[in-house]
């Protein structure tokens, strides 16, 4: 319950701190933190405009979509406190769910019968897919290297002793960060400020969204950063008290935004077929981490 | 209860002699209604069996075959139900499809009649015990299945892949021949029992192969899958839904079967069976991702659930093997649960592959697009099979997929260095299956129904019948009840895999059962999703029935004049990813290049075909060798009945004179 709070109060700043991070980085200042909500909630007081070609497949996707981000949501502990959903095996739960978003997501955008969407659409599925293993990789090696299949036991068993597992940590971490980028298609895969259809990935599936649903999708972003940002989080919380892991939540929420923010300032984005490439060096680190976690646990050697 | 299991074999006798004798439009419900007593009759049997009641009984079988031992216990009775949940959805559906048409009766008779005989042989597979009679029904279930393919004949394509399926199919029987003779010299019977003894004191490794072959080309684990892909595609709608539903099923259960006799050596083959599924899933996605013929998609789409299926068996052989109860649970568990949920979604699919076919008259995806606002109802049929088949929640895929992966995550804790890292690559392949599968089916989906129309169809189509679609909700039925109750069909899988072991009895491990209250929770956690897809709905709904409501052309990205050609198309949406697979996805062009002075080209065309891997890189090559090396012997073959006749007695002279001489006995 206390994660649900959190993860929904970090995801009102997340996305504007980037967005201010970029602004200054550039030599502007920017608008607010809190612009990329207010400009949600000016999206849902507006009418929808829909394509003529679209079903009610289009109509149903954005509510799935978030629906599908905000379960996951729920599945995310804190620190010592279980997420509202927490079972054996809840991120095989966590991944599927947001699959079933995306399949959403995917065919809204099929769904306008537009080619630059089905372009978008086609290459969002293939980097999520490649996505997959480096997330379920890491996974299993936290599995094995604490004993545990939930999130929340694992966490709160990841003690960071040896200085070994903080490199471990450390590199889930990066492995995080990355599936975040990839989830909300973020810059060294995807630009989300081009204004070339032929090179978005993301945003070029949302062209023909209006109003609430575009507003949903939005949020469904922002969220899916805090998300990720409170897994990274717990990864380094361990069992530490309330009072100071509160504060450093939202610290480190900050921290990766202004993290993001750089990396978009300062990186170009890779070349589509690159990407491909790029990601599989993701699951290269997770098979790292594994061995990592071989190696702490005593079984290899 | 032996009279049950005698009378399913009379209904079926009595059937196909009156589809014969009745008029033309009696005949579907004929063999409707000798598929239902059949269903009634050996379904009373397998739930008599799941609650205890083990039925068998030994009739004699003349010299030949000696005792022949018929046994419904509750591995037969869990594949009995799933064959019977199919043909029935199966028969019905096909009674609908055929209607419109306009097949002679004397087709429609072969067809029927051979449809009774195909789920009887089907049924008497999972029930009979003995090696020679197994071989028998095998036979006749492979027959009947090719002929039921080839119900179009005037085609040339389908006689074709249907021969090719032919031969296929005997070429499995030949490895399962080989597999009971090799039993039979060994023990001197042919009785299944006869495997205990022998898997008992001797090495496990090379007879369970042999089954393995024989039973794998069944199912389409790869390099043995292309049978699989000709018979699909060329089959009737309802055919193939069996075929893909079922019949490769029971490959699996041959597996399975074999699989409780063994003794030792599970490591081996557990390690085995592990790394060709997750090759065989891979492989199977792979290309079911880039193809654009539906039905060639969804074959393809089978042998990645088998691979997905034989995944859960290595990991249980694994769990055999290392003493671990859970591995052993999961893995079966979840591989028998997969083989329900893949019949479920794959007829399914198979079915509204079928309506569109129907309607449209091609599977080629790129000529539909948009269908679903002309059969709103069969697209949502397959929409909904296509996220269970992806293994989404809501729906039932999940649940086995879930077990899989659970058994794959406990694996990795299993304090062994080679099975770690063997699941933690296989944790990595079945997630990029799984991340493959939402590739394919937005894919076809997509192109099929959504969007607005490729090309005007001849006829422009409409919605199926009622007669069509009541089956499909039917199985949709089942698949829901699958995801909201999980927790009662895996119950009733771990005491089939409980009765699996000879002898020694495995009991369900404490970690097994808490996943049967972690499936329960899992389908709350689904049931959550759903509300609160329908509360944000709602919101959306209030909120919006007020506003304004534009309805305008597709933004075309400032482009004035789209047209319907504008569209992505299937092939471009799994370009990028066939071409970085190009070592495996072959894909093979035919066009006329420009030439040097050619400034204004005239029209020209150009194709573009993916081969299959194996079909094209190694079968090929070989049969093409053979034919090569058998066109010297031609001169044989030459068409004069002389000949022949000269042939026939120079046999029976070398015969008699060797006997003569005491050459051969």
């Amino acid at each position: 319950m206390l994660s649900l709070l959190l993860i929904i109060l970090a995801a009102t700043f997340f996305t504007g701190i980037i967005i201010r991070t970029k602004s200054v980085a550039s030599g502007r200042k920017g608008p607010g933190v809190f612009q990329p909500v207010k400009d949600v909630i000016r999206l849902f007081k507006k009418g929808a405009v829909y394509s003529e070609t679209t079903s009610f497949v289009f109509r149903l996707a954005p509510t799935i979509y978030f629906a599908s981000v905000f379960v996951a949501m729920l599945v995310v502990p804190f620190g010592q406190s279980k997420g509202i959903i927490s079972f054996n095996g809840d991120f095989i739960f966590f991944a599927y769910i947001l699959g079933i978003g995306k399949f959403f997501s995917i065919i809204g955008a099929m769904d306008t019968g537009n080619s630059f969407e089905g372009m978008g659409a086609s290459r969002e599925a293939l980097y999520s897919m490649f996505a997959e293993p480096a997330f379920f990789i890491l996974m299993g090696s936290l599995a094995l290297l604490t004993g545990f299949t939930s999130f929340q036991e694992i966490f709160s068993a990841l003690h960071l002793g040896s200085s070994i597992s903080y490199a471990l940590a450390v590199m889930a971490a990066f492995v995080f960060l990355m599936i975040a980028m990839i989830e909300n298609s973020r810059m060294p895969l995807d630009d989300p400020k081009t204004h070339l259809e032929l090179t978005m990935v993301h945003e070029v599936m949302i062209l023909d969204n209006s109003g609430f649903d575009l507003g949903l999708i939005f949020t469904a972003g922002y969220l899916k950063f805090a998300i990720y940002g409170a897994i990274i989080f717990n990864l380094f919380s361990g069992t530490i008290a309330y009072q100071y892991a509160i504060p450093m939540f939202f610290g480190m929420q900050a921290f990766l935004a202004f993290v993001v923010g750089m990396i978009e300032s300062f990186m170009a984005r890779f070349r589509m077929n690159h990407n491909a490439q790029f990601i599989v060096v993701l699951s290269s680190v997770s098979l790292l981490i594994f061995f990592g976690a071989l190696l702490v646990s005593g079984k290899f050697i | 209860m032996i009279e049950l299991i005698n009378s399913s074999w009379i209904i079926a006798f009595f059937a196909m002699v009156a589809i014969y004798f009745v008029p033309a439009k009696m005949k579907a419900h004929t063999a409707a209604l000798a598929v239902v007593a059949n269903a009634i009759v050996t379904g009373w049997l397998a739930i008599s069996a799941l609650t205890g009641h083990v039925v068998s009984f030994v009739f004699y079988g003349g010299n030949l075959f000696g005792d022949v031992l018929v046994r419904v216990d509750e591995l037969s009775a869990w594949f009995l139900l799933i064959i019977n949940f199919t043909c029935l959805t199966g028969v019905f559906y096909g009674s609908g499809y055929l209607k419109t048409s306009d097949s002679s009766p004397k087709k429609l008779n072969l067809h029927w009649i051979l449809f009774v005989l195909f789920q009887l042989s089907m049924l008497w597979v999972c029930m009979v015990q003995h090696g020679l009679v197994f071989l028998i029904i095998w036979e006749v279930m492979s027959l009947s299945s090719v002929l039921l393919v080839i119900f179009d004949h005037n085609n040339p394509k389908i006689i074709k892949a249907g021969i090719s399926y032919l031969v296929q199919m005997h070429i499995s029987i030949v490895f399962l021949t080989i597999g009971f003779i090799w039993l039979y010299f060994q023990t001197g019977s042919f009785s299944f029992d006869a495997f205990t003894g022998y898997f008992g004191s001797n090495s496990n490794v090379g007879l369970f192969l042999v089954l393995f072959i024989g039973f794998g080309l069944k199912a389409g684990f790869i390099p043995l899958h292309s049978g699989l892909l000709q018979g699909d595609p060329a089959a009737p709608s309802h055919i193939a839904g069996i075929m893909s539903g079922v019949l490769v099923k029971l490959g699996i259960y041959g597996i399975f079967r074999v699989a409780s006799y063994l003794s030792s050596d599970y490591l081996l083959l557990g390690e085995i069976i592990l790394s060709v599924s997750v090759a065989t899933g891979l492989f199977g996605i792979l290309n079911a991702a880039v193809h654009r013929n539906l039905k060639k998609m969804l074959a393809y789409c089978t042998i990645e659930n088998i691979g997905t299926i034989g995944i859960g068996i290595g990991i249980g052989l694994i769990g055999l093997g290392n003493n671990t109860p859970v591995l052993y649970y999961l893995g079966f568990g979840g591989a028998l649960m997969h083989v329900l949920n893949h019949s479920l979604f794959k007829s399914l699919l198979f079915f509204s592959a079928g309506s569109v076919a129907q309607q449209a008259h091609t599977s080629d995806m790129e000529k539909l697009g948009g269908l679903i606002k002309k059969m709103p109802r069969t697209g949502m049929v397959f929409l909904i099979a296509a996220i269970g088949i992806c293994g989404l929640p809501p729906f039932n895929g999940f649940i086995s997929e879930f077990l899989i992966y659970s058994g794959l995550i406990e694996g990795v804790k299993i304090h062994d260095t080679n099975e770690m890292i063997l699941f933690s690559v296989s944790l990595a392949g079945l997630s990029v299956i799984g991340g493959l599968s939402i590739l394919t089916f937005t894919k076809s989906f997509g192109t099929v129904f959504l969007g607005t129309a490729r090309k005007q169809l001849p006829v422009e189509p409409h919605e199926v019948s009622l007669q069509m679609l009541i089956p499909q909700y039917a199985i949709i039925a089942l698949m829901i009840s699958v995801a909201i109750f999980p927790g009662f069909y895996l119950q009733v899988i771990g005491n089939v895999i409980m009765s699996l072991t000879k002898g020694v009895i495995i009991p369900q491990p404490a970690g097994f059962t808490n996943y049967i209250s972690i499936l329960q929770n899992i389908s709350n956690y689904s049931i959550l999703f759903i509300c609160i897809v329908g509360i944000f709905w709602g919101i959306r709904y209030k909120l919006l029935s007020a506003r304004s409501k534009v309805i305008q052309p597709t933004w075309g990205c400032a482009y004035a004049a789209p047209t319907s050609k504008i569209q992505y198309t299937g092939k471009s949406f799994s370009k990028t990813l066939s071409k970085m697979f190009n070592f495996i996805v072959i894909e093979r062009k035919q066009y006329t290049e420009l030439k040097a002075g050619e400034i204004f080209p005239e029209e020209r065309k150009h194709a573009s075909h993916y081969h299959d891997f194996f079909e094209f890189r190694f079968i090929h090559v070989i049969t093409n060798q053979l034919v090569y090396a058998a066109n010297y012997f031609k001169f044989i073959q030459n068409g004069r009945i002389q000949s022949y006749v000269l042939y026939g007695i120079v046999f029976i002279l070398t015969i008699f004179i060797l006997t003569a001489f005491n050459i051969i006995i």
